[in-house]
Order: C-alpha cells, then structure tokens, then sequence
C-alpha cells in the first residue's frame, strides 16, 4: 500500500443548514469501507499494555508523581 | 412508502424529523470537528500508532481525573495539594488536546473497544 | 492516474445507465474475481469535501441499490486498479460474508435528541477555570452528570433495540451520553420489511414524546461495509 497521505480538502462554501445534505455527509465520510486500512490494536487486558508502553507511562509521569506523593504511607 | 419503478430504491433517501433545526446543530459536528486537512491514509503507522498511544493516556487521564475527585470529596486532601493537583490534571488534559490536533484525531477515534470491557471511554 | 472508489458489488454484468460520478467523470465497472467495483478516473490527489462531491459520491453508490445491495466505500477512497486487486484478493472470504449479510437489505437510520440532559444540584464553577482547584471542582460536576446522562443513554438505546428486533437484521449503535444527539443507530433491514419498520417506528416515537427523532432512508449500508470487525471478533485485533 502506497504510505503518501491521501488528504481531503474541507470545502470552504458550506451550506450547512442542509439536513439532507448533513445527513448523507455523515453516512458517505464517517462509514464505508477503508481501503487503506486502519490497523489498531483492541486491548482486552489494559494492565499488560500500561507496562509495555514506556511512552505512555513518561506522558502521565507528571500528573502520577502528584499523586504518588499524596498517598498515605 | 412503496417501491415500485416510478419510486426505485435508488431514489434519494427520505429524511423525516419533527425537530430539522435541532438535528442541524447537532449533525453539524461532523464537519465542525474536521480539520482543514484530513489524513485519511491511516496506514500511516504514524497516525496508527498515535491513536493507540493517546487513547490509553486518555483513558488514565480519566481515571487519574476521577481517582482525584473522589480524593477530594473524601476530604484527606489538603486545599494545596487539590491546587496542585488539578493544575496538574489541567496541563495533561490541554497537553492531550494538542496532541489530538497535531494527529488530526477527534476525541470519537480515541474510543477502542474493548470487547466485554465494553467501550474505552 | 488513480481511481476514485465508490463501492463492490457481487458480480454485475454492467452498469445500467451511463452514471456520472465525482467531477462528471464516468462511472465504469471494475470487474474483479467474483466481484466488481464501481469506479472512475480521478485526476488530482486530493478529494475535496464540497456538498457536490458528497453527493455525486452517494448518489453513484445508490444507482445499483435496485439491481443489488453493495457495501459502499469510504468517501475519498482514492487508489490504483493494483491496490483495489491487490486488497481484494486478500480479504475475498471477509467481503463475501459481508456481502452476504447485507443481501437484499437497507440501511435504515434512527438518530434521537433528548430535550434535557440531567442537571446536577451542584452549581456550576463561576467565571473562568484559571486554577486547579476550580479545575477539579467542574470536573467533579461533570463526572456526577456523566453518570446520570450514561443510565439514561442505555435505557433509551435498549428500548430501540427492543422496538425493531424483530425486524433489523443487524444493527451498529453509537451512543453519546453527553450530547445532546444520545442515540445514533443504524438498522440493517430486508427490503420488503420497510414498510413495516417504517411502521413500527411511527408507533414507536408517539410512545416517547420527551424524545425527539430523526428518521432516515434506506440507504445502501454505508455502517455494515467495513470488513475490519472481522479481525476483531477472530483475533483480538481489530
């Protein structure tokens, strides 16, 4: 599969007062068929992920120092 | 409604509502939320790996939010330590909403299902 | 040159009509394995989301809706014949059960407004959110609603349910318990079950009138085409 970004360009002229148009809007952007293939991962167990990705533990590193200080020894 | 050949299936779909103005502002948010550029090549494994990334640190951001409310309610937080606390909470949470914009993620694509857990968030 | 996709069908000997698809340019049949592609040429590398590309891109995928049900792509699905074959060969057994499930079916939609989202007894913060403790003092207030709001989307959700279970054949439902659009739903329908869904759904809504509705359709399945679920539910991965 190709890896260049296919981009779609949102229309500067909206007439957005169109519920017709708004409704078919969400059926043929937000549903169908992707080609290009999204590949993500469903976690069934969250615990085995939270210890696997460092990435994520240094993001919330901040806000968990915070409470590890706060908890009553 | 019938189908017959002067009323075929693929006619224009009927849209029927009692209350147009309402959906209209409601169902607006599908081309609100689109950023002027949209990458929808998400074999990207950029965007694929950043959505999985920040829909966990979403999901603990929650978590953490709510593990501080019930810390404050319970009363064993001082008035300082919930000040720290929730500047804390508020920078995660406005470093997040960066992060979701740099990736062209809506807060809808950070919702895995988790099967039986049911939905992240 | 790439190829705007506009959706597959189960095998058809050709187009009926010369459709014109996005920029006027014609709609042709790709014929692969057992299947066939609507497509047409496509010149630039962008597709632009403009109210006549949306349509052109439904209306293309409605014009087989008499002859067969195809699963429709996602708007914008810009790609080489290579690609479409390529994708294709590898997915055959998840895109024939696909096209099974939708067999002679429609989507119907339900989207529902509720009037009043619960109101917690807690007031709201004043003024502007500058510290961390007005922070958690409004998150603490939105927590307390959410839960609320959540009960109330499940009820609703499972009462449509309820209504057409007998008549949908399957069903994709997004619930949105803090917007004021709660329920979207969509129904997988027989054809010659319409009249009876549109039926039910009258009598339906009469029975709720705190709720506000709107009904739409049919439409070919544009929530039942995407072929991904079927990793999920094999591996784990989706």
């Amino acid at each position: 599969m190709s890896s260049t970004f296919d981009q779609i360009i949102v229309g500067e002229e909206w007439e957005d007062s169109d519920l017709s148009l708004l409704e078919t809007l969400d059926h043929v952007l937000n549903r169908g068929i992707v080609i290009t293939g999204e590949i993500t991962i469903s976690v069934a167990d969250i615990d085995l992920v939270f210890v696997g990705l460092n990435v994520l533990i240094s993001s919330v590193e901040t806000a968990h120092e915070v409470l590890r200080k706060r908890q009553p020894e | 409604m019938e189908f017959s050949p002067e009323n075929p299936l693929s006619a224009e779909p009927e849209i029927e509502t009692s209350h147009a103005e309402e959906f209209v502002e409601q169902l607006r948010c599908v081309t609100d939320t689109l950023p002027s550029r949209i990458n929808i090549d998400a074999q990207s494994v950029e965007q694929g790996l950043a959505k999985l990334v920040l829909t966990l640190i979403e999901f603990i951001r929650r978590l953490l939010e709510k593990q501080a409310v019930r810390r404050m309610e319970g009363g064993d937080l001082s008035p300082e330590q919930i000040e720290e606390l929730g500047l804390a909470l508020m920078k995660l949470e406005g470093k997040l909403q960066e992060l979701k914009t740099q990736f062209g993620l809506t807060d809808e694509d950070l919702n895995l299902d988790l099967g039986p857990i049911g939905r992240l968030i | 040159m790439k190829l705007y996709a506009y959706c597959l069908v189960e095998d058809l000997d050709a187009l009926d009509a010369a459709t014109r698809g996005i920029s006027g340019a014609a709609v042709r049949l790709l014929h692969i394995d057992e299947f066939a592609v609507l497509t047409s040429n496509f010149d630039d590398d962008t597709v632009a989301v403009t109210r006549e590309n949306a349509l052109d891109h439904a209306a293309v995928v409605r014009s087989v809706l008499d002859r067969t049900t195809p699963l429709p792509f996602r708007f914008g699905t810009l790609v080489t014949e290579q690609q479409l074959r390529n994708y294709i060969s590898a997915r055959k057994p998840a895109l024939q059960t696909r096209l099974t499930l939708v067999r002679g079916c429609v989507e119907m939609s339900v989207k529902i407004i509720r009037e009043h989202i619960t109101e917690n007894n807690l007031p709201a913060v004043p003024g502007e959110i500058t510290s961390g403790t007005s922070f958690l003092e409004e998150k603490r207030r939105e927590i307390l609603g959410t839960e609320a709001n959540a009960a109330e989307a499940r009820e609703i959700s499972t009462w449509l349910h309820e209504q057409v279970a007998n008549l949908a054949r399957d069903e994709q439902v997004t619930l949105r318990s803090s917007e004021k659009l709660v329920v979207a739903a969509a129904h997988l329908v027989e054809r010659d079950k319409i009249p009876q869904y549109k039926e039910t759904m009258t009598i339906a809504r009469e029975n709720r009138p705190e709720l506000h509705f709107l009904l739409s359709g049919p439409w070919p399945p544009y929530s039942f085409a995407n072929i991904e679920l079927e990793f999920k539910s094999q591996f784990g991965v989706s």
